[in-house]
Formats: C-alpha cells, structure tokens, sequence
C-alpha cells in the first residue's frame, strides 16, 4: 500500500466496513432499548397495575404477613411421611411409565430408524410436543377427572408429561449414532428387532439412562405439587395447611418437599456418575 | 540479544505424572526460523505452551526480551502474551464470527471489555487487518463466516490474527499437520516471508522434517523430553535424525 490510489482504495473499504459495523452497533443498541420497554411495560401491566396496593398496606404488614411462616409446626412431620413416600413413589412410577410409553415415540421419531417417515415421524413429534406443552397441572386435572381423586391420576400425569423430554432426546441421540455397526449387523442377516438390541441400543444407552434420571428428579419436583389439584402426595398436605391458615404447617411441608428433592439430587448425582 | 532465552526448562502436568521436558534450553535470536522436531509425544507441543504459560512448567527460565516469564503476575504475562502471536494446528478460529471479526480478535489485548461487547475496534485496526487480509490474500473473503472457508484459508486467517497482536515473537504449533503437502509448503513460505518482513522471530513445532529443514535455519530435535540435537539446520544429517525419530512406533 504505497502508492496513493492503493492507499484510497483501502480507506475507502475501511470506510465501507465501519460504516456497516455502526450500523449493526445501532441496530443492536435499538434491539436492546426495545426490549428494556417490553420489561418496562410488563413491569406496569402485571406488577403496578395488577396489584391490590391498598391490601397490601404499609411495608410493615408484609413483613408481618411474610412472618407468619417463620416457625415449624412439629406436631405435623408424623402425619407427613405417608404423603412423603407417597410422592416419591409418583415420581418413580410416573417416570418409569413414561420411559416406557415413550419407546414408541423414540422409535417413530427418530429419521434414521423411524418406520414411514412421511406418517410415522410427524406422529412422533406432535406426540412430544403435546407432552410437553400441557403442563403437568393440567394433565393432573385432566387425570383426576378421568381417574378420580389419588395417587393414579398423578402417576398419569407425570408419565405423560415425562413422554416428550426423554423421547426428543433420546430420539436425537439415536440419530446421532455411528451407522457403522448397523451396517455390520444388517450384513449377517440379522432382522429389525436384532439390528436395534445390538447395533442401537447399546451407542445410546447411557446417554438415554441419563436422560431418564434427570427427568425423575425433575419428577420428584411435580409430584410434590400434584396434590394441590387432588392428584396426591405432599401438595394435598400443603394445600391443607394453607386453607386452615396453619402457615408453620406449610413451612413444614416445605421443608419435606426440600429433603426429597435434595434426596432425589443426590442419588440422581451418585448414578449419572457412575453410569456415565 | 537474544529475543528469548530458555534455560533447564522442565514441566509435568501432575506432582505424581511424567517429567514431559526434562531441562531443555536454547536461544531464538531476532532473525531466526527456529523449529523444534521430534516424534509425536517428545514434548514438542507442552514445550512451546510453556512459552507464553499455556502450560506452566515446574521449572527453569523463560526469558523474553529480559523479562522472566515464568515468574510473572498474571497482569504482566498478558502484557507479555500480547507480544507473542500464536498459530495452531486446528487454527482455532472462532466460527461463528466473520473473517474481520476473527483477525480483529487479535487485538483483544488491546481493547475493553465494554469495546469487546459491541465489537468496537478503531479504524486504525481494522485497516490494519484488511491489509494483512490483502497480504495473505483474502480480501475477497472479509465478511464470510470463518467456518466456510477451506483449511488452508482458515490457517490464513489465523496467521492475519497472530500478525494483528504486531508480535515480537510468533509460536507456530504444528501449523501445516492439518493440512495437505501443497498448501503447507505454501503456508511456510507465507509464514517465512511475514515474519522476515516484520521482522519478527518464529519458534516452529514442526512434524514434518522436510518443511522443518526447507524453512529452518536452527532447530532442536526432542526425543521423550530431552534435546537430542541443537544447532543450525545444515549441521542436522539422516543419521541424527534417524537417532532423534528411533523411539516412534508407526
């Protein structure tokens, strides 16, 4: 660059090239001004508008309402443990049948193996995304509806909702696997069934092992609120405790809540450790 | 002077694990072209990581235009790091960013944090990097995305972001191992031609003995973490590198 015009021409790109990167500074700097006044306006919609100033009083009184939780009600932790296990076992139940009902949608929604793609594979998808766009209150309803009060219609509804996590994963890590050994296994004569025990499942095993148990402490989670709409465990508790305003009891079923999911990490931990 | 001093350098990567450089020293004076060879697993890699403290070595001295380096505060070995261009084998270009973007990152050292987040470099710099564009001839590729270019355009593109820092020292990690014999010999010969017109000094892992001697003038051959040759290229022979090479298993 050491003649005059080759000089020119340089600064004239670099020119070009700020110009363009201002530009996409200014758009960015736009982007982000705009999102500020969306959380803005839905700061005054839900939060200023939407809120009964009136009741809530001085900044005392909520402190005082927030207080009336500071305590435990010791008296309840006996009565607690049925709904306790209770809560487990719907997360273990709810889990394992939603690792079995979700073969079908893995084995449709996988491209690579899924049996007529043009029909099969959208069957698949719509059923994960059903899954998982109704929430697991919803099913529950939908459950207790079907089923009656009770435990049932919580394992229902939490293998429902477990369906669509496990199955698009799993879905995705059959897609992802080497070709190599289906070849092999195709190549001795084996039959549909035998190219999947030997050739698949084995490349996605632990990967779909610990999709499951990352869901079943997610379960833990649901289950534990179920019961507020009579789908039981320890939510019907909770939602006890708190119509007869016996808040030291909510407190106390919280703290329940709190042991299992802490349970339900730590041996989550302990087998994705060893497994994988 | 000589630009950068080893002495007895030594490093493990445990307490309990394998001596990987068991006590190596050279110099790299300001002209040189200095490769070190060796079989893969001599060193060769850790070695050259010990120079800017991508690996820390247990000990030993480093010294780079009379500072020590192993004995430096971080603040004062990014300083230093700044002055040192690095080129690796996978060339390690960020790809998701376009080919300025890459080239500019060269200029980190340099920049703020809150100019980093809204990629907000001087012009002086940007001019900087379309004219090492032109010279390692990408200026037709300035707004692609690094991930669509070819190997050996990618290695360009890093060569641009190492000559960016305007380096004192340039470490070459294996720079033509992912690439094919042709472009190899033509990223040498870019490589060779920058730094002499820069000026700048080059340290070269190299696996290749051929490209090593072609572009060479010193280099060191390591074996197993030891220096089994040091001296100007014309001084190295079959029968040392038959010695230097005899542990490899193919």
């Amino acid at each position: 660059m050491d003649n005059a015009t080759g000089y020119r021409v340089m600064d004239m790109r670099t020119d070009d090239i700020l110009a363009r990167r201002t530009r996409r500074q200014r758009k960015t700097a736009v982007i982000v001004a705009a999102l500020f006044g969306l959380v803005v306006w839905s700061v005054d919609v839900t939060v200023i508008q939407d809120t009964d100033w009136q009741r809530i009083g001085s900044l005392g009184e909520v402190m005082a309402a927030a207080g009336q939780f500071a305590g435990i009600d010791f008296s309840l932790f006996p009565s607690l443990i049925g709904p306790t296990i209770e809560t487990l076992l719907i997360a273990c139940l709810g889990t394992a049948l939603g690792a079995v009902l979700c073969v079908p949608a893995t084995w449709f929604g996988a491209m690579n193996i899924t049996p007529f793609a043009p029909i099969t594979y959208p069957i698949a998808r719509l059923m994960m995304t059903l899954s998982r766009s109704v929430h697991e209150i919803v099913w529950a309803l939908f459950f207790v509806a079907v089923f009656g009060l009770g435990a049932m219609a919580g394992v229902f509804a939490i293998a429902m909702r477990s369906i669509g996590f496990i199955a698009k994963l799993s879905a995705e890590a059959i897609e992802d696997i080497d070709p190599g050994p289906v070849e092999a296994m195709r190549a001795t004569g084996a039959n549909t069934f035998q190219v999947m025990l030997y050739a698949i499942m084995p490349q996605v095993l632990p990967q779909v092992i610990g999709t499951v148990i990352f869901e079943w402490e997610i379960n833990i989670r649901r289950s534990a609120v179920l019961g507020l709409v009579g789908a039981g465990g320890l939510g019907l508790v909770f939602f006890r405790q708190m119509n007869t305003f016996n808040f030291h009891g909510v407190t106390s079923v919280i703290i329940a809540i709190l042991a299992i999911i802490f349970l339900g990490e730590a041996i989550s931990h302990a087998i994705r450790r060893r497994t994988i | 002077m000589a630009v950068l001093e080893v002495r007895d350098l030594r490093a493990r990567y445990s307490a309990r694990g394998p001596e990987i450089l068991k006590g190596i020293s050279f110099d790299v004076e300001g002209d040189d072209f200095f490769a070190i060879i060796g079989p893969s697993g001599a060193g060769k890699s850790t070695l050259i990581r010990c120079i800017n403290r991508l690996v820390n070595p247990t000990s030993g001295s480093i010294v780079f235009n009379g500072h020590d380096v192993t004995k430096m505060s971080n603040h004062d070995l990014r300083l230093v790091r700044r002055d040192i261009g690095m080129i690796f084998q996978e060339f390690n270009l960020i790809d998701r960013m376009s080919v300025m973007d890459n080239v500019l990152a060269g200029r980190l050292g340099y920049t703020g944090n809150l100019r980093t987040l809204f990629r907000m470099f001087p012009r002086k710099d940007i001019d900087h990097a379309l004219h090492l564009l032109d010279r390692v001839g990408l200026s037709d590729h300035v707004d692609k995305r690094a991930d669509e270019l070819s190997g050996g355009q990618r290695q360009r593109v890093g060569i641009a972001r190492a000559l960016m820092q305007d380096p004192k020292l340039m470490l070459l990690d294996e720079p033509t191992s992912a690439l094919d014999p042709k472009i190899s010999r033509e990223i040498m010969a870019l490589i060779k031609e920058m730094a002499q017109e820069l000026n700048v000094p080059c340290l070269c892992n190299i696996h290749d003995v051929k490209l090593a001697m072609e572009f060479c003038n010193k280099m060191i051959g390591l074996q197993d973490g030891v220096t089994m040759f040091a001296g100007p290229t014309e001084q190295m022979n079959e029968a040392k590198l038959d010695e230097i090479y005899a542990m490899e298993v193919l």
